[in-house]
């Protein structure tokens, strides 16, 4: 059997890492986890381009770098499998599709969205979209809800709602002082 | 507006953000509150247009970017949007071992919380602004439930609510009301 490494020099071309980037970020749809999920099939299952490991250390290094985790997880294998030019031909090729489709439907809302009608729904779209916003905010938080950790989460949470709504604090100061909250106040054990 | 400080904007707000949606609160206090160049009514659709899209949740930088400035407004967006998931490069080039650390954790975990905090302080702003009626807070509550206890994802609950909104058009017309 070949290593990943040899099977990715039969397959070693730009065109064809653009070409199953374009095609998940145009179909893809529910989120991050549905795109990464279809990546993990077409990249480590189906053409074993790249090894759980390789595949595993991207996600996690996806988590940790600032911005969108979906993006980074593209320039991440990309940069892995080709370069910077793979890199580069991953994150536009999962990206540009769906830009193009969110300023035509935002074009659309603009055109069309003072009709009764459109109104009418896009004022149901709209609170249906408080409640979206809400529900990704409690998917942040549940996963740090763990027995004993609780009090953690929800000090930060709360304090982070509180500064912001309450007192004005910017955003950008609050994420700061959560850094440096988790900086003092670490539940993760050393080794 | 000018689009570089637009970008600049845009790039502040997604660099500081964990997640899709992450980058709200910024976006609202600096495009919304600061500067009043988009409305709360405007961000609320360019996160619809966001979600019923396929790709990352945080393309809602490029309806918001468009609102802002047209189509150059959206190239801003997506390259504000494109642009901090580069840094990834330099994590797998210098930092693999430092991301399992523990403290490294720890800060990353606070940050994400935050972000979640400062979430469910943008909804409030948003939801005063167009959740008016009985009806659309119930829609906005239902949506909420049905996102934490159901696998329907994002798309398929913003199409419900337009489904259910135009059923009860079509009974209300039937029915003879105006």
């Amino acid at each position: 059997m070949k290593s990943p490494k040899a099977k990715l020099a039969y397959a070693e071309n730009v065109h064809e890492l653009g070409r199953i980037f374009f095609r998940i970020g145009s179909l893809s749809f529910g989120s991050g986890n549905a795109n990464i999920a279809a990546l993990h099939r077409e990249l480590v299952e189906r053409r074993e381009w790249l090894t759980p490991a390789q595949f595993n250390l991207c996600y996690a290094l996806a988590r940790v770098a600032p911005g969108t985790n979906l993006l980074a997880f593209c320039v991440a294998v990309g940069w892995v499998l080709l370069g910077r030019a793979g890199a580069l031909v991953a994150v536009l090729a999962l990206s540009l599709p769906s830009a193009a489709i969110v300023v035509a439907l935002t074009r659309l809302y603009e055109v069309y969205g003072q009709q009764v009608t459109i109104l009418t729904i896009t004022r149901w779209i709209l609170a249906a979209t408080v409640g979206i916003i809400a529900a990704s905010a409690w998917a942040l938080v549940r996963p740090a809800l763990g027995r004993r950790r609780w009090i953690r989460a929800a000090i930060i949470v709360v304090g982070a709602f509180a500064l912001n709504s309450f007192l004005s604090v910017s955003p950008l100061k609050v994420l700061l002082g959560a850094a440096l909250v988790g900086f003092l106040w670490s539940e993760h054990k050393e080794r | 507006m000018n689009l570089f400080v637009l970008y600049l904007l845009l790039l502040k707000a997604s660099a500081t953000s964990y997640s899709g949606l992450g980058s709200l609160p910024v976006i609202r206090q600096e495009l919304v509150v600061n500067r009043q160049i988009i409305s709360d009514r405007q961000l609320s659709a360019a996160v619809a247009a966001g979600r019923v899209t396929p790709g990352p949740a945080g393309l809602y930088l490029v309806s918001v970017g468009y609102f802002a400035a047209g189509i150059p407004g959206a190239t801003a967006g997506l390259l504000a949007l494109i642009t901090p998931s580069l840094s990834v490069i330099l994590l797998l080039r210098y930092l693999r071992q430092k991301a399992e650390h523990p403290r490294v954790k720890s800060v990353l975990q606070a940050v994400v919380l935050a972000s979640a905090g400062l979430l469910f302080s943008a909804t409030i702003p948003l939801g005063e602004g167009f959740l008016d009626s009985p009806w659309l807070l119930m829609v906005a509550i239902g949506s909420f439930l049905i996102m934490i206890f159901t696998r329907l994802d994002s798309m398929g609950v913003l199409l419900g609510a337009a489904g259910v909104c135009l059923l009860m058009e079509a009974v209300s017309l039937l029915m003879g009301r105006p």
